[in-house]
């Protein structure tokens, strides 16, 4: 079920106009600089965006957790500013350190939380033993969460966030160190959360999971929405024209080769942007008006300089050339830098 | 296994705003000082030390302090008179300044942060460790009372029970202080430069281990700005079995406001905390 852009009426999250900025030793630093969206009710919608993009801080502010300078927030119908316990007691919250206390057992964790959330004794045994069960952690269940590995760990901190079956269930990189299999059972969990009416927001720096698992994406940059609807949307809007070529041998200079290419083919305006180029993996990327005739004359261009091409192809658009096209930047690279 | 999730997880939405979160508070401080109280029970050094270490003071500290018996601060026959309530004070103190420690742990766990997104009262969060501190200084208090006693400490039961009270408020004190300081420092070396520093002139300035009026005017003055000297004064004062007195009314008094001004910095500091 992919959920269309929500009116505000039925929306599970409203933030306009959020700002926020952090003191640091030499002024300020603006970490959230005017953020704007709307999460409709029972969508699955990632913030995407590269380290430091303001995407920890906007979670922190819609549950409560950091105060914002400016700007509203409604969450699960209450007012983050106004209302903020009324906002606790509807949302669940998966933070990037996790938070289950290791020195206590998974089940305690779980039972903790139950009560914290209002559930009588006997109604929070018998959640805690449910999602026990459903995230496979049953035979661990009275083991200190010292001894999990990994994986074991971040289901009880998923489960964890829903122990109260929240309205909305906001994750920080909720996938981030787990191993393909953990990702995959995860992101299952998350569709079937949603399937039972849960609305949820995840942050994340990875492509593919923005991709393939979310409804709809806002990527931010610098503290900003710069892009926001379905992955299939932006794919369209920014990316229907890309070729990518793979050198024989990588070259020496794949970057300088890439502009190189770009002036050239911007010469005969086959390339869009002067900086529509990416070098991955020995892979070149490049945003391009046409793409048979790009194809045609890049090769042509790299047949003159002695260059043989193991592979050229039209590059199936990704989440990436849109960033790359509102920032200039990819993502791969700012997420890797940092 | 994501298969059988349909059926399973639904059900009624405890999270909504008709009963979520309704906890009561006293059920609220009840639950985190179940928690802390299992983590320092699944501690069983720590337990052991906490024990000893009051023991290792009377047994080593007492053949040192005999010879000084007669001398001006020393107003009573048995020097444990003096003493036994010196070394509850020092209980009280080990028992609540250590709270901060684990704090920064669990900030960096992000414990706090997942607790804080919860609907729980930040003051009931601060009230789990403080009572679990209260009573990991009533166990070793009590064992180092019937162990004085039997070694010669002239028990005015009545006096104790009072004594114990005032101490449990200097523990909360200490206890919230240390939590404060953990949430607000965030690092375990500035905790513990912290903590130590402070300390020594604390313990020193309040005539823990030996009265104050041993020394000479400039430290009995600069004594009477610590507010733990209230409490130590007042402290002797109950373990010699004089309940009525000024000095109990102001040690209370004073312990009182520390633990007030303590629990609100703590709760305060628990609203902001951020790792």
């Amino acid at each position: 079920m992919s959920a269309p852009p929500g009116p505000v009426r039925d929306s599970a999250v409203t933030v306009s106009g959020l700002r926020k900025s952090f003191r640091v030793k030499d002024g300020t630093v603006a970490a959230v600089t005017g953020v704007d969206l709307a999460v409709a009710k029972g969508e699955i919608f990632g913030l995407l965006g590269p380290n430091g993009a303001g995407k920890t801080t906007t979670l922190r502010i819609l549950t409560t957790l950091l105060p914002a300078d400016d700007g509203e927030a409604i969450v699960a119908g209450a007012d983050v500013r106004r209302e903020p316990r009324l906002v606790r007691k509807r949302i669940g919250y998966v933070g990037q350190l996790g938070g289950a206390d290791a020195n206590a057992t998974g089940r305690e964790n779980l039972l903790l939380a139950g009560r914290l959330y209002g559930l009588s004794a006997s109604g929070a045994r018998r959640r805690a033993t449910e999602l026990l069960t459903v995230f496979d952690l049953a035979a661990l269940a009275d083991r200190a969460v010292r001894t999990y590995s990994g994986g074991q760990k971040r289901r009880l901190e998923v489960a964890l966030g829903i122990m109260h079956e929240p309205r909305v269930l906001f994750l920080d990189e909720p996938t981030t160190g787990l191993d393909p299999q953990n990702r995959a059972n995860l992101w299952d969990q998350l569709r079937q959360l949603r399937a039972n009416g849960a609305t949820i927001v995840i942050t994340t720096h990875y492509l593919d999971e923005a991709d393939q698992l979310c409804d709809r994406v806002a990527i931010v940059d610098h503290g900003a929405v710069i892009a926001l609807g379905t992955p299939e949307e932006l794919k369209r809007r920014y990316s229907s024209n890309a070729i990518t070529l793979t050198p024989e041998a990588p070259a020496a200079d794949l970057a300088s080769l890439a502009r190189e290419l770009v002036e050239e083919l911007a010469a005969e305006s086959l390339a869009t942007a002067a900086d529509g180029a990416a070098v991955t993996n020995g892979t070149i990327r490049l945003a391009v008006t046409d793409t048979t005739r790009a194809m045609a004359a890049a090769c042509a261009l790299l047949a003159a300089r002695g260059i043989e091409v193991a592979d050229v192809s039209v590059a199936r658009p990704t989440l990436d050339d849109v960033f790359l096209n509102e920032t200039g930047k990819t993502l791969r690279d700012t997420g890797a830098a940092a | 296994m994501t298969e059988t999730m349909a059926p399973e997880l639904t059900g009624t939405r405890a999270g909504d705003s008709a009963r979520g979160g309704g906890t009561p508070f006293a059920v609220q401080a009840g639950l985190f000082f179940r928690r802390k109280m299992l983590e320092s029970l699944r501690q069983p050094a720590w337990i052991v030390m906490g024990l000893t270490t009051p023991l290792l003071y009377l047994a080593l500290f007492t053949p040192l302090l005999n010879s000084l018996a007669g001398s001006p601060g020393f107003p009573r026959g048995h020097v444990l008179d003096v003493f036994v309530p010196g070394v509850l004070v020092l209980i009280a103190f080990g028992a609540g300044m250590g709270a901060g420690w684990p704090v920064i742990w669990e900030l960096d766990s992000g414990v706090i942060e997942r607790l804080r997104v919860t609907p729980a009262s930040r003051l009931a969060l601060l009230l789990g460790t403080v009572i679990r501190d209260i009573v990991m200084f009533l166990v070793p208090g009590v064992v180092v009372i019937v162990v004085g006693w039997v070694a010669g400490f002239h028990v005015h039961l009545a006096g104790l029970v009072v004594l114990l009270v005032l101490l449990s408020l200097l523990t909360a004190a200490c206890s919230a202080t240390s939590s404060a300081l953990g949430l607000v420092l965030k690092q375990i070396g500035s905790l513990a430069a912290v903590v130590t520093g402070v300390q020594l002139p604390l313990t020193l300035l309040a005539g823990i281990l030996l009265p104050l009026s041993l020394g000479p005017t400039w430290l009995r003055v600069l004594g009477h700005l610590n507010p733990m000297y209230y409490a130590v004064v007042a402290a002797r004062s109950l373990a010699a079995g004089t309940i009525g007195t000024a000095g109990v009314g102001v040690g209370f008094l004073v312990t009182a406001a520390a633990a007030a001004l303590a629990l609100w910095w703590g709760t305060r500091a628990y609203h902001r905390a951020m790792a």
